[in-house]
Protein backbone atom coordinates (compact mmCIF):
# COMPACT_ATOMS: atom_id res chain seq x y z
CA UNK A 1 0.00 0.00 0.00
CA UNK A 2 1.48 3.28 -0.86
CA UNK A 3 2.52 5.64 1.98
CA UNK A 4 -0.55 7.52 2.99
CA UNK A 5 1.15 10.46 4.68
CA UNK A 6 -0.01 13.97 2.81
CA UNK A 7 -2.10 12.17 0.54
CA UNK A 8 -4.73 15.12 -1.05
CA UNK A 9 -8.26 14.39 -2.94
CA UNK A 10 -8.74 16.43 -5.69
CA UNK A 11 -11.88 16.38 -8.31
CA UNK A 12 -11.42 15.68 -11.97
CA UNK A 13 -14.47 14.93 -12.97
CA UNK A 14 -18.11 15.48 -12.17
CA UNK A 15 -21.70 14.67 -13.73
CA UNK A 16 -25.51 15.40 -12.97
CA UNK A 17 -28.71 14.87 -13.75
CA UNK A 18 -31.34 16.61 -12.66
CA UNK A 19 -34.63 18.26 -13.24
CA UNK A 20 -32.68 21.89 -14.49
CA UNK A 21 -30.48 20.27 -16.63
CA UNK A 22 -29.11 16.56 -17.80
CA UNK A 23 -25.28 17.28 -17.47
CA UNK A 24 -23.39 19.61 -14.76
CA UNK A 25 -23.16 22.68 -16.88
CA UNK A 26 -26.40 22.75 -18.47
CA UNK A 27 -27.39 22.36 -14.50
CA UNK A 28 -25.22 25.15 -13.82
CA UNK A 29 -26.03 27.14 -16.23
CA UNK A 30 -29.85 27.09 -14.84
CA UNK A 31 -28.40 27.89 -11.29
CA UNK A 32 -27.00 30.55 -12.41
CA UNK A 33 -30.18 31.95 -13.59
CA UNK A 34 -32.30 30.95 -10.87
CA UNK A 35 -34.36 28.62 -13.17
CA UNK A 36 -36.93 25.83 -11.49
CA UNK A 37 -37.20 22.84 -12.93
CA UNK A 38 -40.52 22.26 -10.28
CA UNK A 39 -43.27 21.24 -12.27
CA UNK A 40 -46.94 19.57 -12.80
CA UNK A 41 -46.28 15.85 -11.64
CA UNK A 42 -46.93 13.75 -14.78
CA UNK A 43 -46.53 9.73 -15.52
CA UNK A 44 -48.67 8.54 -12.93
CA UNK A 45 -52.26 7.74 -11.72
CA UNK A 46 -53.46 10.77 -9.96
CA UNK A 47 -55.95 8.69 -7.51
CA UNK A 48 -56.03 10.15 -3.85
CA UNK A 49 -53.20 12.52 -4.51
CA UNK A 50 -53.48 15.95 -3.36
CA UNK A 51 -49.47 17.03 -4.06
CA UNK A 52 -49.69 17.79 -7.53
CA UNK A 53 -45.75 18.89 -8.34
CA UNK A 54 -42.45 17.26 -8.28
CA UNK A 55 -38.87 17.83 -10.16
CA UNK A 56 -39.16 15.06 -12.73
CA UNK A 57 -36.83 15.01 -15.26
CA UNK A 58 -38.60 15.24 -18.81
CA UNK A 59 -35.54 15.57 -21.08
CA UNK A 60 -33.64 13.04 -20.33
CA UNK A 61 -32.70 10.03 -23.00
CA UNK A 62 -30.96 7.42 -22.06
CA UNK A 63 -30.12 6.33 -25.65
CA UNK A 64 -28.24 9.75 -25.91
CA UNK A 65 -27.07 9.45 -22.58
CA UNK A 66 -25.76 6.13 -22.14
CA UNK A 67 -26.78 4.33 -25.62
CA UNK A 68 -23.41 2.64 -26.23
CA UNK A 69 -23.85 0.48 -23.01
CA UNK A 70 -25.96 -2.53 -23.00
CA UNK A 71 -26.18 -2.93 -19.66
CA UNK A 72 -27.21 0.20 -19.12
CA UNK A 73 -29.93 0.35 -21.26
CA UNK A 74 -31.40 -2.48 -19.75
CA UNK A 75 -30.74 -0.66 -16.50
CA UNK A 76 -33.27 0.53 -14.00
CA UNK A 77 -34.14 4.87 -14.24
CA UNK A 78 -32.19 5.43 -11.30
CA UNK A 79 -29.25 3.23 -12.69
CA UNK A 80 -29.28 4.91 -15.78
CA UNK A 81 -29.27 8.73 -14.04
CA UNK A 82 -25.51 7.27 -12.12
CA UNK A 83 -24.35 5.92 -15.26
CA UNK A 84 -25.08 9.25 -17.76
CA UNK A 85 -23.76 11.21 -14.47
CA UNK A 86 -20.57 8.81 -14.08
CA UNK A 87 -19.96 8.67 -18.05
CA UNK A 88 -19.94 12.48 -17.62
CA UNK A 89 -17.84 12.29 -14.99
CA UNK A 90 -15.28 10.44 -16.28
CA UNK A 91 -15.59 11.87 -19.51
CA UNK A 92 -13.77 14.49 -17.85
CA UNK A 93 -11.53 13.14 -15.85
CA UNK A 94 -10.33 11.82 -19.13
CA UNK A 95 -10.99 7.93 -18.54
CA UNK A 96 -12.94 6.97 -21.97
CA UNK A 97 -12.60 3.16 -21.02
CA UNK A 98 -11.36 0.63 -18.38
CA UNK A 99 -9.40 2.16 -16.06
CA UNK A 100 -5.61 1.56 -15.86
CA UNK A 101 -5.41 -0.03 -12.26
CA UNK A 102 -8.75 -1.31 -11.98
CA UNK A 103 -7.70 -2.90 -7.81
CA UNK A 104 -7.33 1.05 -6.79
CA UNK A 105 -10.50 2.31 -8.39
CA UNK A 106 -13.75 2.14 -6.73
CA UNK A 107 -17.58 2.70 -7.45
CA UNK A 108 -19.09 4.11 -4.47
CA UNK A 109 -22.60 5.12 -5.96
CA UNK A 110 -25.41 5.27 -3.30
CA UNK A 111 -29.32 5.48 -3.82
CA UNK A 112 -31.71 6.16 -1.27
CA UNK A 113 -34.00 3.56 -2.07
CA UNK A 114 -32.47 1.94 -5.67
CA UNK A 115 -35.18 0.96 -8.32
CA UNK A 116 -38.53 1.55 -6.65
CA UNK A 117 -40.74 2.05 -10.01
CA UNK A 118 -38.91 -1.21 -10.94
CA UNK A 119 -40.26 -2.83 -7.36
CA UNK A 120 -43.63 -0.88 -7.69
CA UNK A 121 -44.10 -2.39 -11.12
CA UNK A 122 -42.74 -5.93 -10.49
CA UNK A 123 -45.83 -5.91 -7.17
CA UNK A 124 -48.69 -4.33 -9.84
CA UNK A 125 -47.39 -7.61 -11.92
CA UNK A 126 -47.65 -9.74 -9.37
CA UNK A 127 -50.62 -8.73 -7.09
CA UNK A 128 -52.90 -6.71 -9.11
CA UNK A 129 -52.55 -8.39 -12.98
CA UNK A 130 -51.77 -11.50 -11.59
CA UNK A 131 -49.50 -12.11 -13.92
CA UNK A 132 -47.53 -15.65 -14.21
CA UNK A 133 -43.99 -13.51 -14.02
CA UNK A 134 -42.33 -10.62 -12.92
CA UNK A 135 -39.97 -8.97 -15.75
CA UNK A 136 -36.61 -11.06 -15.74
CA UNK A 137 -34.63 -8.31 -14.36
CA UNK A 138 -37.13 -6.69 -11.76
CA UNK A 139 -34.15 -8.35 -9.22
CA UNK A 140 -31.48 -7.03 -10.62
CA UNK A 141 -32.89 -3.59 -11.76
CA UNK A 142 -34.43 -2.98 -7.64
CA UNK A 143 -31.09 -3.67 -6.14
CA UNK A 144 -29.78 -0.26 -4.69
CA UNK A 145 -25.95 -1.39 -5.51
CA UNK A 146 -26.79 -1.98 -8.64
CA UNK A 147 -25.52 1.64 -9.98
CA UNK A 148 -22.61 1.31 -8.50
CA UNK A 149 -21.91 -2.41 -10.30
CA UNK A 150 -23.30 -0.81 -13.43
CA UNK A 151 -20.52 1.71 -12.96
CA UNK A 152 -17.43 -1.06 -11.84
CA UNK A 153 -18.51 -2.87 -15.39
CA UNK A 154 -18.34 -0.15 -17.66
CA UNK A 155 -14.85 1.04 -15.87
CA UNK A 156 -13.70 -2.08 -15.17
CA UNK A 157 -13.33 -0.74 -11.51
CA UNK A 158 -12.26 -3.55 -9.52
CA UNK A 159 -11.59 -2.44 -5.71
CA UNK A 160 -14.12 -1.34 -3.50
CA UNK A 161 -17.52 -1.68 -5.27
CA UNK A 162 -20.83 -0.82 -3.44
CA UNK A 163 -23.91 1.53 -2.45
CA UNK A 164 -24.16 3.97 0.78
CA UNK A 165 -27.66 4.22 1.85
CA UNK A 166 -28.77 7.30 4.38
CA UNK A 167 -31.82 9.13 3.31
CA UNK A 168 -30.79 12.18 1.80
CA UNK A 169 -27.40 12.03 2.88
CA UNK A 170 -26.53 8.98 0.59
CA UNK A 171 -24.59 10.54 -1.91
CA UNK A 172 -22.49 12.80 0.72
CA UNK A 173 -21.51 9.87 2.58
CA UNK A 174 -20.34 8.05 -0.21
CA UNK A 175 -18.14 10.72 -1.83
CA UNK A 176 -16.97 10.89 1.62
CA UNK A 177 -16.39 6.99 1.99
CA UNK A 178 -14.45 7.26 -0.98
CA UNK A 179 -12.23 10.16 0.32
CA UNK A 180 -11.53 9.00 3.23
CA UNK A 181 -10.32 5.93 1.16
CA UNK A 182 -7.77 7.91 -1.41
CA UNK A 183 -6.60 10.13 1.73
CA UNK A 184 -5.87 5.99 3.56
CA UNK A 185 -3.78 5.08 0.60
CA UNK A 186 -6.25 1.97 -0.23
CA UNK A 187 -7.28 3.41 -3.67
CA UNK A 188 -6.17 5.87 -6.23
CA UNK A 189 -9.52 7.11 -7.46
CA UNK A 190 -13.20 6.91 -7.28
CA UNK A 191 -16.70 7.68 -8.69
CA UNK A 192 -18.76 8.90 -6.12
CA UNK A 193 -21.76 9.80 -5.55
CA UNK A 194 -25.91 9.42 -5.51
CA UNK A 195 -28.65 8.49 -7.82
CA UNK A 196 -32.10 8.54 -7.09
CA UNK A 197 -35.74 8.25 -8.94
CA UNK A 198 -38.27 7.72 -6.43
CA UNK A 199 -41.28 9.78 -7.81
CA UNK A 200 -43.23 6.99 -7.89
CA UNK A 201 -47.32 6.64 -7.28
CA UNK A 202 -46.72 4.37 -4.13
CA UNK A 203 -43.74 6.76 -2.88
CA UNK A 204 -45.84 10.11 -3.59
CA UNK A 205 -48.18 8.24 -1.24
CA UNK A 206 -45.86 7.48 1.16
CA UNK A 207 -44.22 11.23 1.49
CA UNK A 208 -48.27 12.50 1.36
CA UNK A 209 -48.89 10.20 3.88
CA UNK A 210 -46.26 11.76 6.07
CA UNK A 211 -47.71 15.18 5.42
CA UNK A 212 -44.46 17.10 5.37
CA UNK A 213 -44.88 17.71 1.13
CA UNK A 214 -45.24 21.08 0.02
CA UNK A 215 -48.45 21.44 -2.36
CA UNK A 216 -47.06 24.32 -3.97
CA UNK A 217 -43.02 24.82 -4.17
CA UNK A 218 -39.62 24.32 -2.41
CA UNK A 219 -39.37 27.72 -0.74
CA UNK A 220 -36.25 26.93 1.64
CA UNK A 221 -35.78 29.54 5.03
CA UNK A 222 -38.75 31.75 3.23
CA UNK A 223 -41.82 32.82 5.30
CA UNK A 224 -44.06 30.78 2.98
CA UNK A 225 -42.11 27.67 3.01
CA UNK A 226 -44.59 24.54 3.93
CA UNK A 227 -42.68 21.26 2.97
CA UNK A 228 -40.37 20.13 0.49
CA UNK A 229 -40.88 18.94 -3.03
CA UNK A 230 -39.78 15.27 -4.26
CA UNK A 231 -37.45 15.53 -7.26
CA UNK A 232 -34.95 12.87 -9.32
CA UNK A 233 -31.42 12.74 -10.31
CA UNK A 234 -27.77 12.04 -9.90
CA UNK A 235 -25.03 13.63 -8.69
CA UNK A 236 -21.57 12.39 -9.54
CA UNK A 237 -17.90 12.97 -8.77
CA UNK A 238 -14.28 11.68 -10.02
CA UNK A 239 -11.86 11.28 -7.11
CA UNK A 240 -8.34 11.10 -7.16
CA UNK A 241 -4.91 11.41 -5.23
CA UNK A 242 -3.77 15.16 -6.04
CA UNK A 243 -0.35 13.56 -7.32
CA UNK A 244 -1.90 10.75 -9.57
CA UNK A 245 -4.45 13.42 -11.19
CA UNK A 246 -1.42 15.45 -11.80
CA UNK A 247 0.82 12.98 -13.57
CA UNK A 248 -2.02 11.59 -15.58
CA UNK A 249 -2.47 15.42 -16.90
CA UNK A 250 -6.12 15.57 -15.80
CA UNK A 251 -7.80 18.46 -14.92
CA UNK A 252 -8.04 19.16 -11.44
CA UNK A 253 -11.73 21.03 -10.88
CA UNK A 254 -10.91 21.50 -7.13
CA UNK A 255 -10.11 19.57 -3.82
CA UNK A 256 -11.81 18.14 -1.53
CA UNK A 257 -10.52 18.88 1.74
CA UNK A 258 -12.90 17.46 4.52
CA UNK A 259 -15.74 15.27 5.30
CA UNK A 260 -17.39 15.07 9.03
CA UNK A 261 -20.39 12.51 9.54
CA UNK A 262 -22.69 12.65 12.55
CA UNK A 263 -25.57 10.96 14.05
CA UNK A 264 -27.75 12.51 15.92
CA UNK A 265 -29.22 9.31 18.31
CA UNK A 266 -32.10 11.10 18.94
CA UNK A 267 -35.55 11.14 16.79
CA UNK A 268 -36.52 9.72 13.01
CA UNK A 269 -37.87 13.08 11.87
CA UNK A 270 -36.87 16.18 14.21
CA UNK A 271 -32.97 16.96 14.02
CA UNK A 272 -30.85 17.87 16.94
CA UNK A 273 -28.77 20.93 16.84
CA UNK A 274 -25.62 18.56 18.16
CA UNK A 275 -25.64 16.30 15.25
CA UNK A 276 -25.41 19.25 12.38
CA UNK A 277 -23.50 21.16 14.39
CA UNK A 278 -20.49 18.60 15.31
CA UNK A 279 -21.02 17.23 11.21
CA UNK A 280 -19.80 20.78 10.49
CA UNK A 281 -17.57 21.08 12.91
CA UNK A 282 -15.41 17.66 12.31
CA UNK A 283 -15.43 18.90 8.61
CA UNK A 284 -13.82 21.86 9.18
CA UNK A 285 -11.32 20.32 11.58
CA UNK A 286 -10.73 17.57 8.82
CA UNK A 287 -10.03 20.18 6.22
CA UNK A 288 -8.00 21.95 9.14
CA UNK A 289 -9.53 25.52 7.93
CA UNK A 290 -11.02 28.14 10.57
CA UNK A 291 -14.57 28.76 10.23
CA UNK A 292 -14.13 31.91 9.00
CA UNK A 293 -12.13 30.51 5.54
CA UNK A 294 -15.63 29.28 4.62
CA UNK A 295 -17.08 31.85 1.97
CA UNK A 296 -20.48 29.83 0.74
CA UNK A 297 -22.81 26.85 2.44
CA UNK A 298 -24.84 25.04 -0.09
CA UNK A 299 -27.48 24.01 2.65
CA UNK A 300 -29.53 21.48 2.98
CA UNK A 301 -32.22 23.39 2.88
CA UNK A 302 -35.57 21.47 2.82
CA UNK A 303 -38.21 23.80 2.95
CA UNK A 304 -39.82 22.32 6.14
CA UNK A 305 -40.47 24.48 8.98
CA UNK A 306 -37.73 22.75 11.39
CA UNK A 307 -35.09 22.01 9.29
CA UNK A 308 -34.57 25.36 7.95
CA UNK A 309 -34.63 27.28 11.34
CA UNK A 310 -32.21 23.74 13.23
CA UNK A 311 -30.08 24.36 10.18
CA UNK A 312 -29.83 28.19 10.44
CA UNK A 313 -29.43 27.95 13.93
CA UNK A 314 -26.95 25.29 13.90
CA UNK A 315 -24.77 27.12 11.40
CA UNK A 316 -24.47 29.80 13.92
CA UNK A 317 -23.52 27.54 16.47
CA UNK A 318 -20.32 26.52 14.14
CA UNK A 319 -19.44 29.89 12.19
CA UNK A 320 -20.61 32.71 15.07
CA UNK A 321 -20.28 36.13 13.89
CA UNK A 322 -18.97 34.91 10.55
CA UNK A 323 -22.04 33.36 9.96
CA UNK A 324 -23.57 36.55 9.32
CA UNK A 325 -20.76 37.22 6.83
CA UNK A 326 -21.22 33.80 4.78
CA UNK A 327 -23.38 32.94 1.73
CA UNK A 328 -26.12 30.43 2.09
CA UNK A 329 -28.15 28.99 -0.17
CA UNK A 330 -30.36 25.92 -0.89
CA UNK A 331 -30.39 25.10 -4.46
CA UNK A 332 -32.95 22.75 -3.74
CA UNK A 333 -35.31 25.62 -4.58
CA UNK A 334 -34.67 25.04 -7.91
CA UNK A 335 -34.17 21.58 -8.09
CA UNK A 336 -36.57 19.95 -5.71
CA UNK A 337 -35.27 17.51 -2.89
CA UNK A 338 -33.34 14.80 -4.90
CA UNK A 339 -33.08 12.90 -2.04
CA UNK A 340 -30.10 10.49 -2.10
CA UNK A 341 -28.82 12.15 -4.86
CA UNK A 342 -28.94 15.25 -3.00
CA UNK A 343 -26.02 15.75 -1.94
CA UNK A 344 -23.70 14.89 -5.22
CA UNK A 345 -26.07 17.22 -7.07
CA UNK A 346 -24.93 20.07 -4.53
CA UNK A 347 -21.23 18.86 -4.88
CA UNK A 348 -21.60 19.66 -7.74
CA UNK A 349 -22.88 23.09 -7.44
CA UNK A 350 -20.34 24.21 -4.53
CA UNK A 351 -17.39 23.29 -7.16
CA UNK A 352 -19.25 25.25 -9.74
CA UNK A 353 -19.60 27.89 -7.41
CA UNK A 354 -16.07 28.05 -6.23
CA UNK A 355 -14.53 27.67 -9.97
CA UNK A 356 -16.86 30.65 -11.14
CA UNK A 357 -17.39 32.56 -8.17
CA UNK A 358 -20.56 33.04 -7.82
CA UNK A 359 -22.93 31.84 -4.80
CA UNK A 360 -25.94 30.39 -6.60
CA UNK A 361 -29.08 31.52 -5.63
CA UNK A 362 -32.18 30.24 -3.47
CA UNK A 363 -35.10 31.22 -5.21
CA UNK A 364 -38.61 31.92 -4.34
CA UNK A 365 -37.48 33.63 -1.11
CA UNK A 366 -39.63 36.65 -1.34
CA UNK A 367 -39.76 36.64 2.43
CA UNK A 368 -37.64 35.28 4.93
CA UNK A 369 -38.93 32.85 7.93
CA UNK A 370 -38.57 33.69 11.48
CA UNK A 371 -35.12 33.39 12.57
CA UNK A 372 -34.11 33.08 9.42
CA UNK A 373 -31.56 35.85 9.59
CA UNK A 374 -28.79 34.32 7.66
CA UNK A 375 -27.51 35.84 3.99
CA UNK A 376 -30.00 33.16 1.43
CA UNK A 377 -28.68 34.72 -1.66
CA UNK A 378 -32.28 35.34 -2.12
CA UNK A 379 -34.01 34.67 -5.45
CA UNK A 380 -30.72 36.01 -7.90
CA UNK A 381 -26.83 34.48 -7.48
CA UNK A 382 -24.42 36.64 -6.74
CA UNK A 383 -20.58 36.92 -8.31
CA UNK A 384 -18.07 36.80 -5.00
CA UNK A 385 -15.02 35.30 -3.97
CA UNK A 386 -15.52 31.62 -3.16
CA UNK A 387 -12.40 29.86 -2.10
CA UNK A 388 -13.89 27.33 -0.06
CA UNK A 389 -17.31 25.48 0.33
CA UNK A 390 -19.27 23.32 2.16
CA UNK A 391 -22.08 21.54 1.09
CA UNK A 392 -24.36 20.15 4.20
CA UNK A 393 -26.97 17.16 3.89
CA UNK A 394 -28.91 16.17 7.25
CA UNK A 395 -31.00 12.81 6.77
CA UNK A 396 -33.76 11.43 8.42
CA UNK A 397 -33.07 9.72 11.07
CA UNK A 398 -30.40 12.12 12.22
CA UNK A 399 -28.00 10.93 9.49
CA UNK A 400 -25.34 14.08 8.85
CA UNK A 401 -22.56 14.41 6.21
CA UNK A 402 -20.51 17.55 5.65
CA UNK A 403 -18.40 17.89 2.99
CA UNK A 404 -16.02 20.89 2.67
CA UNK A 405 -14.43 21.86 -1.10
CA UNK A 406 -11.37 24.16 -1.69
CA UNK A 407 -9.81 25.38 -5.28
CA UNK A 408 -7.18 23.28 -7.15
CA UNK A 409 -4.44 22.43 -5.56
CA UNK A 410 -0.98 24.33 -7.28
CA UNK B 1 -69.06 11.51 25.55
CA UNK B 2 -69.73 10.77 22.09
CA UNK B 3 -68.93 8.17 19.61
CA UNK B 4 -66.55 9.73 17.18
CA UNK B 5 -65.06 11.69 20.63
CA UNK B 6 -64.09 8.68 21.97
CA UNK B 7 -62.99 7.08 19.02
CA UNK B 8 -60.82 10.08 18.72
CA UNK B 9 -59.47 9.66 22.34
CA UNK B 10 -58.91 5.64 22.35
CA UNK B 11 -56.69 6.76 19.10
CA UNK B 12 -54.42 9.68 20.72
CA UNK B 13 -54.27 7.40 23.79
CA UNK B 14 -53.05 4.45 21.85
CA UNK B 15 -50.26 6.77 20.15
CA UNK B 16 -49.18 8.48 23.33
CA UNK B 17 -45.94 6.53 25.82
CA UNK B 18 -47.68 7.42 28.90
CA UNK B 19 -51.77 7.98 28.11
CA UNK B 20 -53.48 9.50 31.26
CA UNK B 21 -57.03 7.59 32.24
CA UNK B 22 -58.96 10.51 31.08
CA UNK B 23 -58.67 12.74 28.47
CA UNK B 24 -60.20 15.96 28.80
CA UNK B 25 -61.73 18.25 25.27
CA UNK B 26 -60.07 21.33 26.34
CA UNK B 27 -56.47 19.56 26.50
CA UNK B 28 -54.02 21.08 23.96
CA UNK B 29 -52.13 18.33 22.03
CA UNK B 30 -48.98 20.54 22.20
CA UNK B 31 -49.27 19.16 26.21
CA UNK B 32 -49.62 15.58 25.16
CA UNK B 33 -46.18 15.04 24.48
CA UNK B 34 -47.53 14.42 20.73
CA UNK B 35 -44.90 15.43 18.21
CA UNK B 36 -45.55 15.96 14.53
CA UNK B 37 -44.48 12.62 13.35
CA UNK B 38 -47.15 10.96 16.01
CA UNK B 39 -49.69 13.57 14.48
CA UNK B 40 -49.40 12.41 11.13
CA UNK B 41 -49.58 8.67 12.50
CA UNK B 42 -52.80 9.97 14.59
CA UNK B 43 -54.32 11.50 11.40
CA UNK B 44 -53.72 8.14 9.19
CA UNK B 45 -55.62 6.29 12.03
CA UNK B 46 -58.18 9.44 12.44
CA UNK B 47 -58.76 8.65 8.22
CA UNK B 48 -58.34 4.86 8.63
CA UNK B 49 -61.33 4.80 11.34
CA UNK B 50 -63.79 7.15 9.74
CA UNK B 51 -63.46 6.35 6.39
CA UNK B 52 -62.47 10.48 5.61
CA UNK B 53 -59.46 12.82 4.39
CA UNK B 54 -58.30 15.54 6.31
CA UNK B 55 -56.27 18.15 5.46
CA UNK B 56 -52.88 18.24 7.56
CA UNK B 57 -49.76 19.33 6.63
CA UNK B 58 -46.46 19.00 9.27
CA UNK B 59 -45.14 22.05 8.52
CA UNK B 60 -48.18 24.25 9.65
CA UNK B 61 -49.50 25.28 12.71
CA UNK B 62 -53.52 24.48 12.02
CA UNK B 63 -56.17 25.79 14.35
CA UNK B 64 -58.03 22.16 14.13
CA UNK B 65 -55.10 20.65 15.70
CA UNK B 66 -54.38 22.75 18.91
CA UNK B 67 -56.86 21.20 21.51
CA UNK B 68 -58.84 17.25 21.58
CA UNK B 69 -61.93 18.82 21.07
CA UNK B 70 -61.24 21.00 18.21
CA UNK B 71 -60.00 17.70 16.32
CA UNK B 72 -63.37 16.35 17.46
CA UNK B 73 -65.06 18.92 16.08
CA UNK B 74 -63.58 19.06 12.61
CA UNK B 75 -63.42 15.38 12.10
CA UNK B 76 -67.72 15.46 12.79
CA UNK B 77 -67.63 18.34 10.01
CA UNK B 78 -66.11 16.26 7.62
CA UNK B 79 -68.10 13.28 8.02
CA UNK B 80 -70.71 15.47 7.78
CA UNK B 81 -69.80 16.93 4.57
CA UNK B 82 -69.00 13.36 3.33
CA UNK B 83 -72.19 12.15 4.02
CA UNK B 84 -73.88 15.28 2.67
CA UNK B 85 -72.07 14.96 -0.76
CA UNK B 86 -72.99 11.11 -0.50
CA UNK B 87 -76.77 11.87 -0.19
CA UNK B 88 -76.59 14.38 -2.83
CA UNK B 89 -74.93 12.03 -4.81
Amino acid sequence: MASSEGRRVVVTGQGAVTSIGVSAPAMWASMREGRCGVGPLSGMSMDDLYIHIAGQIRDFDPRERCGHSKPLMLAERYSQFAGSAAIEAMSQAGYNGPVPNGHRAASIIGSGIGGLGTIEKGYEDLFILKKKATHPLTLLRSIASSAAAHVSIEYGIKGPCFGTVSACSTAAHAIGLAYQMIKSGMIDMGVAGGSEASITYGSMRSWQAMRVLSPDGCYPFAKRRNGTVLSEGAGILVLEEFEHARERGAPILAELKGFGMTSDAADMVNPSIEGPTEAMRIALEDARLAPSDIDYINAHGTATTVNDVNETRAIKAVFGPHAYKLSVSSTKSMHGHCLGAGGGVEAVASIMAIRDGFAPPTIGLDEPGDECDLDYVPNEGRARHIAYAMSNSFAFGGLNAVLVFGPAPV
Amino acid sequence: MDEVADKIVAILKKNMKNPPDTVPMETKLADLEIESLDLAVIVFDIEDTFGIQIPYNANEEVQDFATVGSVVDRVKQIIAEKNAAGAAA
